[in-house]
């Protein structure tokens, strides 16, 4: 975990495991974020490969249901809520406050305890596995199995940690909202945003009116479990918990794809070397999805008896999100069109990206159509259907920010050779993985089965499905590797080894503590791009000599004496939001060992006071008095 | 965005832009259409939630005390009672002649339970508390296994039965 670079060493910046631990940086909050979600990401890779090993003969006995049941379930919510989520907000955390001229998130202790929170919650989980078997009730958790299930704790940790985690993601969300809100450099308007941190910014709002709901299903569920409630079984009603939670689950989805689309949206213009087509089309049709994302929820729940008016509605609305979803498409293949393309590494991921996610968005809509749904319903249809949506989307776009911003991290370019491996292995594993799941489900394979019966015909398409699962393994040691090696060993990169149009090329690679030596006054969409090339009478691109890609100053000194490094104040290094979000976590194991661990709530409520009031008593920066 | 003047506040559409927009546009209306007919004009049947019913007593008493088939009219119209409980169905079998209305009312006594019949798209949740309802032909003879879609524990995968359809 300790990444300290060269240039902290030179600098004089705090380094060792401590200033880890204390940082209320937001580029080491976003390393943090990223480097746990990378092993995260392993951790839920493996509990793939068993299912997929005890998958690939009839009546296979590698695992027991038990144990399918267990991994399927922390397979799921580890890549959603522990994978793909973090891997956002890493991207989100070092990229927001470069993108729109900002020295730091707005609340940097906040940002903090999110990240801790999430980290302390993700440990409560998975430490499940070892202290008597982990949640088994789907990453759904439909109601009333999960309020009934007999083994003693295991929903319990699914209640509260997936509690947890949400309050970490609301408290991040809040902070990327401000900061965008209120901590743009002069001349950012909305419209001059990078799309990534537009992006960014719904993906935050779908959070915070989202997760909401899924914790009132979680409270809803921990009372029935441990207190006699009555929300979904008994006089209550099982189908409150499908409605909470697909009203939560429908816009995850797309807090897990939005930040992707953000980043292709980022990587296309600079290696077309085009502006993006229709940028403003892009940003209003992320806004749209955000919006209708929330108007869609019960096409999960086709098959509950909803009743032909609202099916026919849902089914409608769904059709719709095809659309501006389609905008976005057609707008990347745009900035494409007629660009000098250069098929770099990241260009190649995210082309990737847009590829296989057309796929996933059109056997999506074929799940829109009700008839249609219920042949696909609970099968293998649906599975190969959300993988091709948020591996082939999701992963494909997040692996691409990564080849893409690797360079401004580490200062160092991710080895060429490698990344190639890497990108050929993944598409051929992930197609022959997820494409036959199409042919299985049709065939009326039932998801969430541990074993399937001989003579079906199912046989070899399984088999061809975990060779490719093992194949997508193989491609990410190659990028583990990568990451590792080119740290020490890459090709040193520069600012701005992309010819990049966003600010974040402007600084050094890696930045400075301070990011921005004096903050920029912005004037145009791409403003790094414009300040590098005019263009001339025939729209060609043509370079402005003298400006090498090193630091832009503004052009008028608008922050004064402040503006100067000398005088900036960044904000302390601080181990109260370690404390604080320590002390949640064990209230919440407490919680999860009622009632006896009415003790462990009330030591985790004092830690937790202790965090909170030394948070509020301390000064934010070391010399807060100097004016 | 950056200059005020009236030309610029009107938003710029490029024509293939404005093109691709219109042809969605035409896509939906022909989606929104179609569902409408198919919804209400051709009778196309959906899972309906029938009646409430209290999952710990609906067993004491008649149709669900004696789960199965009920012939209403001979060869041509039938009602098919089933109780799904973890990890099977009752009954497990239940047979019926080619070509006659099947009417399926389906509870649960636990936990949600799926029931889908397997080359059809018959398929709905089994919530406890609720019956659901759903009315098929069956046009041709055979065997159709009918199987739990929504996952209910360790026997999940187990949990079936299935649906003789004779001449």
């Amino acid at each position: 975990m300790v990444v300290d670079t060269e240039k902290d060493l030179a600098s004089g910046n705090p380094t060792g495991l401590w200033s880890w631990i204390t940082t209320v940086d937001h580029k080491r909050i976003g390393l943090l974020y990223g480097a746990s979600a990378l092993i995260f990401f392993f951790v839920a890779g493996l509990e793939a490969l068993l299912l997929r090993l005890q998958l690939t003969t009839p009546n296979g006995t590698i695992l027991s249901a038990d144990a399918y049941n267990q991994l399927f379930t922390m397979h799921g919510l580890t890549m959603l809520l522990v994978v793909v989520m973090p891997v956002a907000a890493a991207f989100m955390n070092y990229f927001i406050p470069l993108h729109i001229g900002a020295r730091d998130v707005a609340f940097p202790r906040a940002n903090a305890f999110s990240y801790w929170l999430f980290l302390f919650s993700v440990v409560m989980l998975l430490s499940s596995f070892l202290l008597g078997g982990a949640p088994d009730g789907g990453w759904f958790g439909y109601a009333p199995l999960s309020t009934q299930l007999e083994e003693f704790v295991r929903m319990d940790y699914y209640a509260i940690g997936a509690q947890l985690l949400g309050i970490a993601s609301i408290t991040a969300s809040a902070n990327f909202i401000a900061t965008v809100f209120t901590m743009r450099a002069p001349g950012m308007t909305l419209m001059r945003m990078p799309v990534f941190t537009w992006m960014a910014v719904v993906v935050s709002f779908l959070l915070i009116f989202s997760l909401p709901i899924f914790g009132v299903g979680l409270f809803q569920m921990f009372f029935d479990r441990n207190f006699g409630g009555q929300f979904f079984g008994g006089t209550g009603d099982p189908l409150l918990w499908q409605h909470l939670f697909w009203l939560f689950g429908h816009p995850e989805v797309y807090v897990l794809v939005l930040p992707a689309m953000g980043i292709v949206s980022e990587i296309f213009p600079t290696f077309s070397r085009k502006p993006l087509f229709g940028y403003p089309f892009v940003v209003f049709s992320g806004i749209a999805i955000g919006f209708m994302g929330f108007g869609v929820w019960a096409h999960h729940m086709y098959t509950a008896g909803l009743g032909p008016v609202a099916e026919a509605g849902f089914g409608v609305a769904t059709m719709m999100i095809a659309v501006p979803t389609g905008v976005k498409i057609f707008n990347w293949i745009g900035t494409m069109w007629g660009g000098k393309v250069k098929f770099t590494l990241p260009m190649m991921f995210a082309i990737g990206f847009v590829s296989l996610f057309v796929i996933g968005g059109l056997s999506g809509v074929l799940h829109s159509v009700v008839p249609s749904d219920y042949q696909q319903h609970d099968s293998y249809f649906v599975v190969a259907h959300f993988h091709y949506v948020l591996f082939g989307g999701g992963v494909f776009g997040y692996v691409a920010g990564a080849y893409y911003w690797y360079p401004k991290w580490t200062g160092r370019m991710l080895d060429e050779k490698l990344g190639q491996w890497h990108f050929w292995l993944m598409l051929l594993g992930f197609n022959l993985t997820f494409a036959p799941m199409h042919i299985l489900g049709l065939n009326g394979m039932a998801r969430r089965t541990y074993r399937y019966p001989e003579g079906l015909g199912w046989e070899f398409w399984n088999q061809v499905a975990t060779v490719g699962s093992f194949i997508i393994g193989i491609s990410f040691l190659f990028f583990a590797w990568n990451l590792i090696k080119s740290r020490k060993d890459g090709r040193v990169a520069g600012n701005d080894p992309w010819d990049g149009r966003t600010l974040e090329w402007s600084i050094s690679s890696p930045p400075p503590v301070h990011n921005f030596d004096e903050i920029p006054v912005v004037q145009h969409v791409d403003d790094f791009w414009y300040r590098k090339y005019a263009t001339d009478d025939e729209g060609r691109a043509v370079r402005i000599p003298d400006v090498t890609g090193g630091t832009i100053a503004a052009e008028t000194d608008t922050g004064g004496e402040d503006a100067h490094e000398e005088d900036m104040h960044m904000p302390s290094p601080s181990y109260y939001p370690v404390v604080s979000a320590f002390g949640i976590v064990f209230m919440g194991y407490g919680l999860v060992y009622l009632p006896g661990g009415w003790v462990a709530v009330g030591i985790g409520t004092l830690i937790t006071m202790w965090g909170v009031f030394g948070w509020s008593l301390e000064p934010v920066t070391r010399d807060a008095d100097h004016d | 965005m950056s200059t005020p003047s009236s030309e610029k506040t009107k938003m710029h559409i490029d024509p293939t832009e404005r093109a691709w927009m219109r042809a969605a546009i035409v896509v939906l209306v022909i989606f929104a259409v179609s569902v409408t007919i198919a919804g209400f004009m051709l009778g196309i049947q959906v899972p309906t939630e029938e009646q409430r019913v209290n999952p710990q007593t609906i067993q004491d008493a008649p149709p669900w005390s004696e789960p199965g088939v009920r012939e209403i009219v001979p060869g041509e119209k039938y009602d098919v009672y089933i109780v799904s409980k973890r990890f099977f169905y009752e009954p497990s079998t239940v047979e019926v002649p080619v070509g006659a209305e099947v009417t399926f009312y389906v509870t649960s006594t636990d936990v949600q339970h799926g029931f889908k019949i397997q080359d059809t798209n018959v398929n709905f949740m089994a919530v406890p508390g609720e019956v659901s309802k759903l009315t098929t032909t069956f046009n041709e003879a055979g065997t159709y296994d009918y199987i739990c879609t929504e996952y209910c524990g360790l026997g999940h995968a187990a949990m079936f039965g299935s649906v003789l359809v004779t001449q």
